[in-house]
């Protein structure tokens, strides 16, 4: 029994470790970016578990602020409902006298996807175990809210306060994340506040400091104990580099869950309304942004701004004598974690420009063509359909500046390729695949993808993509033959 | 034979000795009856006597009128042959001479030059010169052990290696199979019709079924309808598997989610339609999607609480 326990445990760790990882920033699935940017390691972080603190010993106020909260920090566990053994581990703290827990929604997804196949356990720092119900959750920020079947039980030990809003905390000030890290035991990490996390779409707070798998749902804390934020995630690639989900966040979810009924049936719908609201929100911004120019000589090709999202920009290196390309991917930070196998509520834009005058216009058009069948489009799985299409060649109108020089409309293939979920009714994954057709050895082909999408959304983003497409100058005779200018990279 | 009645069996008195455990010491009598018809008397035998596809067994006496009656004496095959009957003309040997050797000659190059242009296609230029390896002596190496595995069939059928019979079937269907391959995509591409561009490889899947028919029917000459039928039955239950697995994979008849060849800008027909129109089509494609998650929904209910991802 014992060794089969120790098994499990190590699994579990390495579950939570994946929900923590893939939670995180992108890495998943992006080649190549900055220098030591890897897919987050999936391995146990073991320098970082077996130092809580990195270099600097824990100060005063870092034990004071322990003792303090010890009380109220729990440890929230995922049993099956058959068995003892934990299906996924995470950490939360009570936030009022009623008994209300808060963590992180990843902590409970597998409760609150098959809420009949799992129970949710709270373990306190001195032993006391008792069953949880889940009252609500916020899919889009990774917040649950949870509160004891008897509250009574954790009567009596205070709960964490919130860090008033007007209350601004400088850069730089040392803050306090508390969890249980890889099951291991109840530790405190200290660290510095480093502000919002640029450019993400969600609100997210720079921890600089270590966070591991188990601490998620855990408080941070400012040196009075008030809570800043909840550890969600950090990046496996670099170092101390940790987020939080904002207090206001807390706030909005204990207003609004704070007398709900527990949680009994699959939360789906209720993952669908959030999801459908985020989506909202997601295209009306996008769309509303101008498309940033690429700097190609001929084509103007639509490049997100870089207000939520990041891009890099890689080239064929010079020697090359066949296809020359440069290429640009955009993609976002902020994911939402659905489910294990689910994430979902995100943007990626991105393009080659080829140059084949080395090449000649036969295979060019070869390897033009090789390029365009080379996307995936998805087939039937758990959770999406298999993906359909429609294609047509369009002509994008010139632009209201190139109309005084009598342009030519830029002929484009379009293809548009849908998954609808299968779960989550009325969303969709889109594909946008865009390919110039007039140049003879020089092209451009472009990509627009759009996870967790309604129809409506998905249609003007489509629109918004294709209007992107412009010529730079009106088309000459021969096309340009100098090499193409670097797209901005970082 | 000189006279009758001809007496056939194994004995060493009959006119016609059958060295053959199967047949009797005496096992049939071939003699015209009174009214002048040939009979075949059936003597004492325990296997009888096959005449065409009916077996007669000892004691019977069957007329044989059809001139070129197939009769099976045990193990041995024999054919009547009475005089009076025209003779089928002389049938000549197949292969030989120059004149034989141009069309496969013609074809064959024909073949090299389109695999070679294909390969040259994917090289880049100032490839190294081993780089054609693959196309300028692994293909021809191909193609000779191809014919050569049929020619050994025939050799096992038809007691003759047949190798040249082979690659002047081999030849006709590759360079059809080639120009499939070649033109439809590049058509579809160009007239914008996706549905040609799907047939391609069907299509040339379908030649490479009659090729291999073609093959088989030189193999085994004789039964011709029966290798038809094995074949035909093959590729449609072949063709039936590929299709259900599709299916279910992409909810398509077709693999290929669009048509990914793009059509040479110098040939391509002029586009007149707005980006709206392509974003309008996609409302269609969101209500057949609603249909498949509301059936996948309906076997989710059907199987019980399972998934929960």
């Amino acid at each position: 029994m014992p060794v089969i326990v120790d098994v499990l445990r190590a699994l579990c760790c390495l579950a939570l470790m994946m929900g923590a990882a893939l939670a995180a920033s992108p890495g998943d699935g992006k080649p190549e970016g900055p220098p030591g940017a890897q897919t987050p390691a999936q391995t146990a972080p073991a320098p970082d578990a077996a130092a809580a603190t990195p270099d600097t010993p824990l100060t005063g106020a870092g034990q004071r602020i322990y003792e303090r909260t010890r009380p109220r920090l729990l440890q929230v566990r995922t049993l099956l409902k058959t068995q003892d053994s934990q299906s996924s581990v995470g950490s939360g703290f009570l936030i009022d006298d009623e008994g209300h827990l808060i963590t992180n929604y990843h902590v409970v997804s597998q409760f609150a996807l098959q809420p009949g196949r799992h129970r949710l356990v709270y373990a306190t720092v001195d032993g006391k175990q008792g069953a949880l119900q889940l009252l609500a959750f916020d899919v889009v920020h990774d917040l649950a809210l949870l509160k004891p079947v008897e509250p009574a039980a954790l009567s009596g030990r205070g709960s964490v306060a919130l860090r008033p809003q007007a209350d601004t905390l400088p850069r730089g000030a040392r803050i306090f994340s508390l969890g249980n890290p890889l099951d291991v035991g109840f530790a405190v990490a200290e660290g510095s506040y480093n502000g919002p996390v640029e450019r993400s779409f969600l609100p997210t707070l720079f921890f600089g400091g270590s966070l591991s798998a188990g601490m998620s749902g855990g408080p941070a804390l400012d040196d009075q104990g008030r809570l800043i934020g909840v550890n969600v995630a950090a990046r496996r690639d670099g170092e101390q580099v940790s987020f939080l989900v904002p207090a206001d966040f807390v706030r909005a979810l204990i207003a609004r869950g704070r007398g709900a009924p527990p949680i009994t049936a699959p939360a789906w719908p209720e993952i669908t309304r959030q999801l459908m609201q985020h989506e909202a929100q997601l295209t009306q911004g996008f769309i509303q942004q101008p498309w940033r120019s690429a700097g190609h000589p001929v084509y103007t090709i639509p490049v997100p701004q870089e207000t939520w999202m990041r891009c890099w920009g890689r080239g064929s290196p010079q020697a090359a004598r066949g296809l020359q390309f440069e290429r640009s991917d955009c993609e976002m930070d902020s994911r939402i974690f659905v489910s294990g196998a689910l994430l979902t509520g995100f943007i990626t834009v991105r393009h080659e420009a080829y140059d084949g005058s080395k090449l000649g216009r036969l295979r060019f058009a070869q390897r033009y063509s090789a390029s365009f069948s080379n996307e995936f489009v998805g087939g039937d799985d758990r959770s999406r359909t298999a993906g359909q299409c429609v294609e047509r060649s369009v002509a994008v109108p010139p632009k209201a500046a190139a109309k005084a020089a009598a342009a030519s409309p830029l002929p484009l293939k379009a293809v548009i390729c849908l998954r609808a979920y299968k779960k989550l009714e009325g969303l969709h994954d889109m594909m946008v695949l865009v390919a110039t057709l007039d140049g003879a050895t020089s092209g451009v082909q472009g990509r627009l993808d759009a996870q967790g999408v309604s129809l409506a959304s998905a249609q003007r983003l489509a629109q918004h993509y294709l209007d992107g497409f412009a010529w730079n100058t009106p088309p000459t005779t021969q096309p340009p033959t100098k090499p193409i200018a670097p797209i901005a990279s970082r | 034979m000189q006279r009758w009645p001809l007496t056939l069996g194994r004995a060493l008195d009959n006119d016609v000795v059958l060295d053959d455990p199967h047949v009797a010491a005496n096992h049939a009598v071939l003699e015209p009856d009174a009214q002048g018809q040939l009979t075949l008397a059936v003597g004492d035998t325990v296997n009888g006597v096959s005449v065409g596809n009916n077996r007669f067994r000892a004691g019977a006496k069957v007329p044989l009128d059809a001139a070129g009656t197939a009769l099976q004496i045990g193990a041995v095959k024999l054919r009547l042959r009475l005089p009076g009957e025209t003779l089928a003309p002389e049938r000549a040997l197949p292969a030989g001479g120059r004149a034989q050797m141009a069309p496969p000659l013609v074809a064959g190059l024909l073949v090299m030059l389109l695999a070679l242009a294909d390969h040259w296609m994917s090289l880049d230029p100032g490839a190294d010169a081993t780089a054609w390896l693959p196309a300028a002596v692994g293909l021809p190496l191909a193609l000779a052990g191809w014919c050569g595995a049929w020619a050994l069939a025939s050799k096992l059928f038809q007691h003759r290696f047949d190798f040249m019979g082979h690659l002047r079937i081999m030849l006709p269907w590759l360079l059809a199979i080639e120009a499939v391959d070649v033109v439809l995509p590049a058509l579809g591409a160009t007239l914008a019709w996706p549905w040609l561009w799907r047939l391609a490889v069907p299509l040339q899947v379908l030649l490479a079924v009659l090729m291999l028919r073609s093959h088989l029917t030189q193999v085994l000459p004789l039964s011709g309808r029966i290798v038809t039928a094995v074949v035909a039955s093959t590729a449609l239950v072949g063709a039936a598997i590929s299709l259900t697995l599709t299916q279910r994979a992409t909810d398509r008849y077709s693999r290929p989610a669009y048509m990914s060849t793009l059509p040479l800008s110098a040939l391509h027909v002029a586009v007149t339609a707005p980006p709206t129109a392509v974003v309008q089509d996609m409302a269609p494609l969101a209500d057949k999607l609603a249909q498949r998650v509301k059936r996948a929904r309906a076997d989710d209910d059907n199987d019980g609480e399972l998934g929960g991802d």
